[in-house]
């Protein structure tokens, strides 16, 4: 009896699996289309000089503490933006290729079906919300996420006073516990889209911009709307120089880096 | 092995003590905030998000929270009664987060001259002379650990009265917390007005 079961158990399992397959896509393809916005940043990596401006803006504006040499040597160190070095060829003919990596904001995030508890979800936007009441600190979203870009609050994070005071207020301080990541600057997003509203009318573009994309002396992150066609943002994804990080992965990034040529192939240019 | 009866006992003691120390937390807390925060600047060098103590945490965790000691007498009702308004003295709370709660200049424009020899208006007269802010304790605040953003000027504009969520204050001296903001009351209206109840419409 079992043996004849097992065929007619796997065809049902593959049938379910296509099923909810096609649910969740034509799910995320109607959310999709209602959603207005849908927040992409673009990174021009032949005008990253790799200063590393972003990283501190980040950590200023969104209350990213410093953990300490002996916890980051344990791999607990939080940036959530960090600029990749890449070096090619030998000394003295050596490039150094510097990639900005942050939450690339993915279309098929692999970091919001693991959680439990929902605190990581995708919202209408396209962004990945990351809702720290909701965060048991399972830590499956950083394990599932292919660009190592969630941090974990292993401490409470702790500020020398009186740098406490320098704590952005439009930003939670997350406690022990919870899982955090670039948000795109969410608190920017809907200032703007406040202060839109009251002025009454619609977000342009260049109305939002991340700290990162604000404080880049090369202007290599440009933040916007890809569905607006007419945005900087848009046209740059157009550009032939355009990929984007693990793509093969099928994660679907909203994050796309420019670059000339193709990584790896170790030549000069 | 403990037999039945002893084990009944420890049972009961481990119950008394926990509820002593439920009734114990459970007190409102009438001391100062403005008095916990010196003791605490001058016990760590550092700030944290965490809770002080396990006490505290369990008060945060019940919604305990302290009762605020205002410096000054002030009475809203008596002010609404001779025909002011909210935004008379919360100038802000059209167009900022917070709704701002006026300077001791923008009260003495008034009371340089309206109910000058009052006792409660002489120390606030005090507070100008020595060029001291008013040391107002807060009565509305979210929890840091609730992770909520709340911005006063979208809510006014949308045309959500005041009284909505901080009470009939032409019955209020002193502001008393009148309504319980927790998430529920906050997301049925979202929900009645079709405001959005994305997370991270409040959550970031």
């Amino acid at each position: 009896m079992q043996r004849h079961d097992a065929p007619l158990d796997s065809g049902l399992s593959t049938l379910a699996i296509l099923l909810l397959v096609t649910c969740h896509s034509s799910m995320v393809q109607t959310m999709e289309s209602k959603a207005q916005k849908k927040w992409a940043m673009v990174v021009d990596l032949d005008r990253c000089t790799g200063c590393e401006a972003c990283v501190v803006a980040c950590h200023a504006e969104n209350n990213i503490p410093t953990v300490g040499e002996e916890q980051a040597a344990m791999g607990r160190a939080m940036h959530w933006m960090r600029v990749e070095r890449y070096y090619q060829g030998d000394f003295p003919n050596v490039r150094v290729k510097f990639i900005p990596v942050f939450c690339q904001q993915c279309d098929a995030a692999p970091c919001e079906p693991v959680c439990p508890t929902y605190a990581s979800y995708h919202t209408a936007e396209g962004l990945n919300g990351q809702v720290y009441n909701r965060c048991i600190g399972t830590r499956y979203c950083a394990n599932a996420c292919p660009y190592n870009v969630r941090f974990f609050n292993f401490y409470n994070p702790v500020w020398e006073k009186p740098l406490h005071l320098q704590l952005n207020p439009d930003v939670s301080v997350r406690e022990v516990g919870v899982m955090e990541k670039c948000t795109f600057c969410v608190q920017r997003i809907k200032a703007a889209e406040i202060t839109a509203k009251a002025d009454k009318r619609e977000l342009k573009d260049g109305d939002v911009q991340p700290a990162c994309a604000q404080s880049c002396p090369p202007k290599a992150l440009v933040f916007g709307d890809l569905n607006d066609p007419t945005s900087e943002v848009s046209r740059l994804a157009g550009s032939n120089r355009a990929t984007r990080l693990l793509e093969e992965l099928g994660t679907k990034p909203k994050v796309i880096y420019l670059q000339r040529e193709s990584w790896g192939d170790g030549k000069e240019s | 092995m403990l037999s039945g009866s002893q084990s009944r006992w420890i049972v009961i003691f481990v119950a008394a003590c926990a509820l002593v120390f439920l009734i114990y937390v459970g007190r409102a807390d009438t001391r100062s905030p403005r008095a916990d925060e010196d003791t605490r600047a001058r016990v760590s060098p550092v700030f944290t998000p965490a809770h002080r103590s396990v006490l505290d945490a369990v008060r945060d965790f019940f919604n305990r929270r302290p009762v605020p000691v205002q410096p000054l007498a002030f009475t809203h009702k008596v002010h609404l009664a001779n025909g002011m308004h909210c935004t008379d003295c919360h100038t802000a709370v059209e167009a900022a987060p917070v709704a701002g709660i006026p300077g001791v200049e923008l009260c003495m424009t008034c009371h340089q001259m309206i109910a000058a020899d009052k006792p409660e208006i002489k120390k606030l007269a005090a507070y100008q002379k020595r060029g001291e802010d008013i040391p107002w304790q807060r009565v509305y605040a979210f929890s840091p650990t609730v992770h909520v953003k709340f911005n006063h000027a979208p809510h006014i504009r949308a045309g959500v009265e005041c009284k909505t969520c901080h009470g009939d204050m032409t019955q209020q001296t002193v502001a008393v917390r009148a309504v319980d903001l927790n998430m529920g009351y906050c997301v049925n209206c979202h929900r009645q007005k079709q405001a959005s109840t994305d997370c991270i419409t409040c959550h970031y």
